[in-house]
């Protein structure tokens, strides 16, 4: 009870500006979790975080960041809780998933699949750059990294991904992984 | 800058542009070649990230042999469907990977000064093409790397805003084919050689820009 009561109310502006940008986290927490029911979760909770914490966005413009950074703070905190019972990838790439005949285009096709193969640790600084528009600073600030970690990060993420679309990969980079 | 730090930099954020980014590939054609493969590859990252995963969890229990292999043979009709549909029609994949590399290289568009005649055959010359624009100002001009050869990327200034221009000499297309997507409109022509993509975000004059370059560009040998 005390959740609803809680919750983002949609005829306040913020709390429509919040609904408005329900889509785009959906999507992020999706990509995170690999899982629709985990995501649909994970943005539950984290709107009613933000919800409680409202007062603390002085700037509605940054929104969307601070939203998607509450729902990576949420999706880390399920991973540490529940990280035995995360999806198992080898289950979920079983499941009928099957290329979708309006999405012709198979480098995108398989790039969804290596995607959802990449690690955590390089799938996360890939969405939160690409999805998110986070800069490598602001990346390095959320995982509480050093910015070349952040940059070797990227750079392994894509190169991964250079393989999956057939092309050469490049040469490794020396660089730093660790926490700053 | 050296070309492991190109490259670190270049692989870590694709659209990053700095003055010693800049210098480095400007003298090193291997990091101007992998700066423009991970362009188009970020494009693609993007495409691929723009709808959820399509994956739900699964709760039943695994499924016995035959349905494993009724599942296999199912993917393999549906991924066949996909590579009729993609090999059916080339052009379309074509024009996609067209505007993923434009806006890969989103700076193209902001250019306004005029390129001198020597920077402009500097893009062309690698892909043997000569062009002799009278009437249209050129403000960006690279040689660029896509499916596999450099093609000349230009952009040209029309009454109507900016369009880019790609001459793609070893793509061939059966007839002339107009595209809308991602908020730009186009048309591939054939060519002597190959085809030529004009592109716009505003419409207007594409196809008389795409006839005036099917009488403008003149093919040489390729260089090796």
């Amino acid at each position: 009870m005390s959740e609803r009561l809680s919750a983002p109310d949609s005829r306040e502006p913020i709390g429509r500006l919040f609904e408005s940008l329900r889509p785009d986290l959906l999507r992020f927490a999706h990509w995170l979790a690999r899982d629709r029911s985990l995501a649909e979760d994970i943005v539950q909770e984290s709107l009613l975080r933000a919800w409680r914490s409202r007062e603390a966005l002085q700037d509605p413009r940054a929104a969307r960041a601070w939203l998607l950074t509450i729902v990576r703070r949420e999706h880390a905190r399920l991973y540490e809780r529940k990280r035995l019972e995360l999806v198992s990838l080898d289950e979920v790439l079983e499941t009928p998933a099957g290329p979708r005949l309006a999405e012709p285009d198979a480098d995108v096709f398989a790039l969804r699949h290596a995607i959802m193969r990449l690690p955590i640790e390089y799938r996360e600084p890939l969405l939160l750059q690409v999805l998110g528009g986070f800069t490598t600073e602001e990346i390095a600030r959320e995982l509480s990294l050093s910015s070349t970690a952040v940059l070797t990060r990227l750079f392994r993420a894509r190169n991964k991904l250079r393989v999956i679309c057939g092309m050469t990969p490049a040469p490794d980079v020396p660089g730093s992984e660790g926490a700053r | 800058m050296n070309c492991d730090e190109a490259r670190l930099l270049v692989g870590a954020e694709p659209t990053a542009t700095t003055p010693a980014l800049e210098e480095h590939v400007q003298g090193c054609a291997a990091c101007a070649r992998f700066r423009a493969e991970m362009r188009t590859l970020d494009a693609n990252i993007l495409r691929a990230l723009q709808h959820p995963p399509d994956v739900a969890r699964a709760h039943a229990p695994r499924p016995a042999a035959w349905r494993q292999w009724a599942l296999a043979a199912s993917l393999l009709l549906a991924t066949l469907a996909v590579l009729g549909v993609w090999v059916l029609r080339p052009s379309d994949t074509l024009a996609r990977e067209v505007v993923a590399h434009v806006q890969a290289e989103p700076e193209s568009w902001l250019a306004t000064q005029e390129l001198s005649a020597g920077g402009i055959d500097a893009a062309l010359r690698r892909s043997g093409i000569e062009l002799s624009l009278t009437s249209d100002k050129v403000t960006y001009a690279q040689s660029c790397w896509f499916r596999g050869h450099y093609v000349p990327h230009l952009v040209v200034q029309t009454a109507r805003g900016p369009a880019t221009v790609m001459i793609l000499r070893h793509e061939k297309v059966r007839e002339r084919r107009s595209f809308h997507e991602a908020g730009m409109s186009g048309v591939l022509v054939p060519a002597d050689e190959g085809s030529i993509a004009v592109l716009g975000r505003e419409g207007g004059r594409l196809d008389a820009l795409a006839g005036q370059m099917q009488k403008e560009i003149r093919w040489l040998p390729e260089p090796h």
